[in-house]
C-alpha cells in the first residue's frame, strides 16, 4: 500500500515534467525509398544536433523528441546520393518527412572530416592531403582487415603489413611506424615497437577511416611523421538494431605445381555479430567477431578472437561521454622468411621456393593479445566553445613461440589529452590542448624501460577574404626511464585558398618521431647477427611541404593533385656494424614526388572510374662513406585504376593497382624482385537488408614479394555477407 | 500535419560508350591481363649453361624403415654392366624428398648437361651402402621406378635435355616393387 502510495505520488510530481518536456520536443517520421519505390534498409537519418536512427526493411524511420521547431534532416545510405531537408517539428506533435533518394555513380568520401585540424571541419577547408573512406567503400571492398581497405587509398602502400604513406616507412619489421594510428582520435601506436595492430577495430565497427598524408607532428606529436591515419567507429542509434556478417572463401594454389606445397585448397571464414541498443541518454553497442585462416603458404594460419563494446551517455543536449574498448587475441604462425637458395631440405631443386619456410622454422607461432581501454567527454557550453578530455591505456602482449627459445613483450600505453576549440570572432578558430603519453615495456627482448611524454599544442586558423590561413605548433618533452627531457617543437603553417581553378592547399610543416623502445633497447640474436641496443637515440625529424589543388571539372570529373617534399634528418635505420646490427641516427633522407587523383562518371551516371598515382623519389642522401642512394623497400610508381558500375541493387567493379620495383631493398638483394600487379574484381548485390558480396583479390594469381623473403597474396576469392537490422 | 520532400534533380544522360570506346576498354583489359603475368617464377638451381630435368615422382607402397636415401639419377646411355652403374649424372645424385605433406605426389629438379638420356630413375639406398662397391650395390641399391616411353611404357623413355630445362619428366617410384642390380646384370 506505501509503495503504491509512493509510485502515485512520483507520477503526481513527474506529470508536468513529462508534460512539460512533451510540449517542447515532437516526433518525426518517414520512410526512405529509391526512385524506384523501393524502400531502402539501414539509412541513416539524422535530426542535425538532435538524433539520429536508422531505417528499418521498411524503409520506415521514427525520430523521437527532437526539439519544437525547425529541425535540419540530413539522410545517408550505401550507394546513394546523400539527401537533406528542413521541417517544423510540432510541439508534442509529429511530423512526416520521406525521402526519395538516388543511386550515385560516384562514390564521394569526403564532407566532414575530423583528423585533420582535431576538429571538424568541411574537407574542402584542410590545408592538408585527405582522404576518406567511407563504410560504404570499406563494405564495396569487403575486406577482411581495415588494413586492406587502407592499402588502397591512394598514395598509401603496405610492405609485410608495414604503412607508407607516401614512401614514409618502408621495411622495419614493422618497428617505427612513421604514420600515426588513432581510433577515434586516441593515439594507439604499440607502446614499445611503436608499431600498429591493425585488427583493433572489427572491420564492421568502422564507420570510416580519414587518412591525412604528410608531417601531423604540429597537432599529434611524434609518430605522425609521414601522416595520420584515424578509424572512427560507428555511432550507435536509438533503439535496438544489429549487424550481422559473415565471410568465407580460399586461396589459389600457387600457379606452378613446382610450388605446390599442399595437397589441399587453402580456406578462411569468419564472421561477426554486432548489437546495440540505444535511448535518449545511454547507449551501447557490443561486437563480437572472429576468423581462421589457413594462410596461402606453408605455416601461415591464423585465428582470431575479438570483443568490442562501446558505450555512450548523453546526460544532455551539450555533453556526450564515451567509453570504447576492445580485447583481441591473435594466433599465428610466423612464416618470417622464405625458402631461398640452400636454405631448406626439400627445395626440389628451385632456387627459391616462395611458398615453403625452413623446417628449422616449422612450429614456429605467435599469440599476440592487444587491448584497449578509452574515456572521452566532450562538452560544447555554447556555439563557440568545445571541450574535450580524454584517457586511454593500450595493452599489447606477444609471446614468440619457437624452438630456440620463446620471446615475449608486455607493453602499456597510457594517455590522456585535454583540449579546447573556440571560435572567438566570426572566421576565426583557436585550438589549444596538451597530452600525456606513458610508455612501459617489460620484455626479454627490450627489456623492462619506460618512455614519457609532455605535450603542448596550440593552433589558430583565420579566414581573411576567401584564403583560409593556419598557424600552429607543437612542443614535446620526452623522456626515458625517468630522465633528462629532451624538447621537440614541431610548428606548422598552412592556408586554402578557393580559386577559379579549384581550391589550393599549401602547407609547410615540421614532424618528428621518437625512437621507439624496439628501436632503442633491442638485444636479441638474429643470426647470423645480433641485434644491439643504442639507448642515444634521437628522435628523427622532417621538414615538409605540400601545395595541393582540388577541383571539379566537370559535374562528372574532379582531380585531386599535390606536389610534396620532406627533408628527413636523423632518420633512423637498421645499420650492420661488424656482427651486429643496430638501430643509428645515420641517415638524412629526401621523399619528394607527386600525388594525381582523378575520377570520372564518364558515359554513364552509373559508371565511376578513377586513376590514382603517385610519383616518389625517395632517397637517402650521402653520408659518411655511403653515397646518394634509392630509401630501401619504396616504389618510385604507385598508380591505381578503378571502375565500379551499378545496376539498381547489384554492382560491379574492378582495381588494378600497380607498385614499381623497388629500386634497392635490404638484406637478400640479389634475390629476384618484381614490379606488383594485381588486379581485383567484385561485384555485390543489395536486397534490404543483405547485402552480398564476391570479392577476387589478385585475381591474377600474381606472385610478387615486397619485404625480403616474403610472399605477397595470391588469389584469394571471398564472399561476404551482411544483415543490418 | 504532412510535409513530404521530394527533391528534383535533373541529370543529363549521358551515351552508352560506343564500340570504339568499348574496343579501347577491352584492349585495356587485355593489358592488364598480359601485363599482370609476369610475376615471380619458378627459377631452377643448375647453371644456365646446362638444363634442369622436373617432373612428378609418384610414391607408391611404404618407404622401408632401412632408408638411407632416395634418389634421383640419368644414365646418357642405358649400362651394360655392372661398372657402368657408376656413369651416371648427375654427381652427386639428387635426393629427393617423400612428401610431408600427406601427398603421395612430390615435384622434383634435376640438373644435367645438354644430352639425350636413356633412362632416367630413382634409387633407393639401404642403410649400410659402402658407395663404389659393385658387389655390396646389389644388396643396398634398388631401382625404384622410373621414367617411361609414353608409347610403350615397358621401356625406359628417353629424355631430351635443353637448357633452361625439360619439364614433365615424371613417374612412379614404387617401394614394393623395387629391383636390384642382379635383376638388371644377373
Amino acid at each position: 500500500m506505501t509503495s503504491r502510495l509512493a509510485l502515485a505520488a512520483a507520477l503526481l510530481i513527474a506529470t508536468p515534467a513529462i508534460a512539460q518536456q512533451a510540449a517542447t520536443t515532437g516526433t518525426i517520421v518517414g520512410t526512405v525509398r529509391d526512385s524506384a519505390g523501393a524502400p531502402v534498409a539501414g539509412a541513416k537519418v539524422e535530426a542535425v544536433g538532435a538524433a539520429f536512427t536508422l531505417t528499418g526493411i521498411d524503409g520506415r524511420f521514427r525520430l523521437k523528441d527532437v526539439p519544437a521547431g525547425p529541425a535540419r534532416l540530413h539522410v545517408d545510405a550505401f550507394f546513394y546520393q546523400p539527401d537533406s531537408g528542413v521541417v517544423t517539428v510540432p510541439p508534442g506533435d509529429s511530423v512526416v518527412w520521406d525521402v526519395t533518394l538516388h543511386r550515385r555513380a560516384i562514390f564521394i568520401d569526403g564532407g566532414v572530416v575530423v583528423t585533420a585540424d582535431k576538429r571538424p571541419e568541411s574537407i574542402e577547408n584542410v590545408a592538408a592531403s585527405v582522404d576518406v573512406l567511407s563504410d560504404t567503400a570499406i563494405i564495396r571492398h569487403a575486406v577482411i582487415t581495415l588494413d586492406e581497405a587502407v592499402n588502397r587509398v591512394p598514395g598509401v602502400q603496405f610492405v609485410n603489413g608495414q604503412v607508407n604513406i607516401r614512401g614514409s616507412s618502408g621495411f622495419e619489421q614493422g618497428l617505427g611506424a612513421r604514420v600515426l594510428l588513432l581510433v577515434d582520435g586516441v593515439p594507439m601506436n604499440e607502446a614499445d615497437r611503436g608499431g600498429i595492430d591493425w585488427d583493433l577495430v572489427p572491420v564492421d565497427d568502422a564507420e570510416r577511416v580519414e587518412v591525412v598524408k604528410g608531417a601531423g607532428s604540429s597537432l599529434y606529436g611524434s609518430a605522425a611523421l609521414g601522416g595520420v591515419v584515424n578509424i572512427i567507429t560507428r555511432d550507435i542509434p536509438e533503439g535496438i538494431h544489429g549487424r550481422v556478417r559473415f565471410f568465407g572463401g580460399g586461396f589459389a594454389n600457387p600457379p606452378d605445381s613446382l610450388w605446390k606445397f599442399r595437397s589441399y585448397t587453402g580456406t578462411q571464414g569468419g564472421g561477426s555479430l554486432t548489437g546495440s541498443f540505444g535511448t535518449d541518454q545511454f547507449r551501447g553497442a557490443l561486437t563480437v567477431a572472429g576468423r581462421h585462416s589457413d594462410g596461402y603458404r606453408q605455416q601461415d594460419a591464423s585465428d582470431h578472437l575479438q570483443v568490442a563494446g562501446r558505450g555512450e551517455w548523453l546526460p544532455d543536449p551539450v555533453t556526450h561521454v564515451l567509453f570504447t574498448g576492445t580485447w583481441a587475441t591473435h594466433q599465428y604462425q610466423v612464416p618470417l622468411a622464405f625458402c631461398g637458395p640452400n636454405l631448406c631440405e626439400n627445395m626440389r631443386g628451385l632456387a627459391y621456393q616462395p611458398f615453403l619456410v625452413d623446417t628449422a622454422d616449422s612450429g614456429n607461432h605467435t599469440r599476440s593479445d592487444h587491448g584497449y581501454l578509452t574515456a572521452t567527454i566532450t562538452r560544447t557550453p555554447d556555439e563557440n566553445t568545445t571541450w574535450m578530455g580524454r584517457a586511454s591505456w593500450l595493452r599489447t602482449h606477444f609471446t614468440d613461440f619457437q624452438k630456440a627459445g620463446n620471446d615475449f613483450a608486455v607493453a602499456d600505453r597510457f594517455g590522456a589529452e585535454g583540449r579546447i576549440v573556440t571560435t572567438p570572432t566570426p572566421g576565426q578558430t583557436v585550438t589549444v590542448g596538451g597530452e600525456l603519453t606513458g610508455n612501459q615495456v617489460a620484455s626479454d627482448i627490450f627489456g623492462t624501460h619506460t618512455q614519457e611524454q609532455f605535450a603542448a599544442y596550440g593552433e589558430g586558423e583565420r579566414v581573411v577574404g576567401k584564403v583560409r590561413l593556419t598557424a600552429g605548433a607543437r612542443t614535446d618533452f620526452l623522456a626515458d626511464d625517468g630522465g633528462g627531457l629532451s624538447a621537440v617543437i614541431s610548428p606548422r603553417l598552412a592556408a586554402v585558398v578557393p580559386s577559379g581553378l579549384g581550391i589550393w592547399r599549401v602547407s609547410v610543416g615540421r614532424g618528428f618521431r621518437a625512437a621507439s623502445m624496439g628501436e632503442k633497447y633491442p638485444q636479441v640474436p638474429v643470426p647470423p647477427f645480433r641485434v644491439v641496443q643504442d639507448p642515444s637515440l634521437k628522435p628523427e625529424t622532417a621538414w615538409s611541404g605540400e601545395l595541393g589543388n582540388t577541383a571539379v571539372i566537370t559535374p562528372w570529373l574532379s582531380t585531386n593533385a599535390a606536389i610534396f617534399y620532406t627533408k628527413a634528418t636523423d632518420y633512423i635505420s637498421p645499420e650492420l656494424v661488424a656482427d651486429s646490427i643496430q638501430f643509428q641516427n645515420v641517415s638524412h633522407a629526401r621523399l619528394a614526388g607527386l600525388d594525381l587523383s582523378v575520377t570520372a562518371s564518364p558515359f554513364t551516371p552509373n559508371l565511376t572510374t578513377s586513376l590514382s598515382y603517385t610519383y616518389l623519389d625517395a632517397r637517402e642522401l650521402a653520408h659518411d662513406t655511403v653515397p646518394n642512394r634509392p630509401l630501401p623497400f619504396r616504389p618510385r610508381h604507385l598508380l591505381t585504376l578503378s571502375a565500379d558500375y551499378v545496376m539498381g541493387p547489384a554492382s560491379i567493379g574492378a582495381d588494378f593497382r600497380y607498385s614499381s620495383r623497388f629500386e634497392r631493398v635490404e638484406l637478400y638483394e640479389t634475390d629476384p624482385r618484381v614490379a606488383a600487379k594485381t588486379l581485383d574484381l567484385r561485384a555485390g548485390w543489395r536486397l534490404g537488408a543483405f547485402d552480398l558480396r564476391v570479392l577476387a583479390t589478385n585475381a591474377l594469381n600474381y606472385v610478387y614479394t615486397l619485404a625480403p623473403r616474403t610472399l605477397e597474396p595470391v588469389a584469394t576469392v571471398t564472399m561476404t555477407v551482411t544483415y543490418v537490422y | 500535419m504532412r510535409v513530404t520532400e521530394s527533391p528534383v534533380k535533373l541529370t543529363e544522360r549521358r551515351k552508352w560508350p560506343d564500340c570504339l570506346e568499348m574496343r579501347r576498354l577491352r584492349y585495356l583489359l587485355l593489358v592488364l591481363v598480359l601485363g599482370c603475368n609476369d610475376g615471380l617464377q619458378p627459377a631452377t638451381i643448375c647453371d644456365p649453361s646446362i638444363g634442369a630435368v622436373t617432373g612428378h615422382v609418384t610414391f607408391r607402397g611404404t618407404e622401408p624403415d632401412s632408408t638411407l636415401g632416395l634418389y634421383i639419377v640419368a644414365y646418357s646411355t642405358f649400362p651394360q654392366s655392372r661398372t657402368d652403374l657408376f656413369n651416371f649424372l648427375p654427381f652427386p645424385p639428387q635426393a629427393l624428398q617423400v612428401p610431408q605433406t600427406g601427398d603421395s605426389v612430390s615435384a622434383y629438379a634435376m640438373c644435367l648437361p645438354n644430352n639425350q638420356y636413356h633412362w632416367v630413375l630413382a634409387v633407393w639406398a639401404k642403410v649400410g651402402l659402402n658407395v663404389g662397391d659393385t658387389a655390396n650395390a646389389d644388396a643396398h641399391l634398388m631401382e625404384a621406378g622410373y621414367y617411361r616411353d609414353p608409347a610403350d611404357t615397358s621401356k625406359p623413355g628417353v629424355v631430351t635435355v635443353h637448357s633452361p630445362g625439360t619439364s614433365g619428366i615424371d613417374f612412379v617410384l614404387d617401394f614394393n616393387n623395387m629391383h636390384s642390380v642382379s635383376y638388371f646384370f644377373p
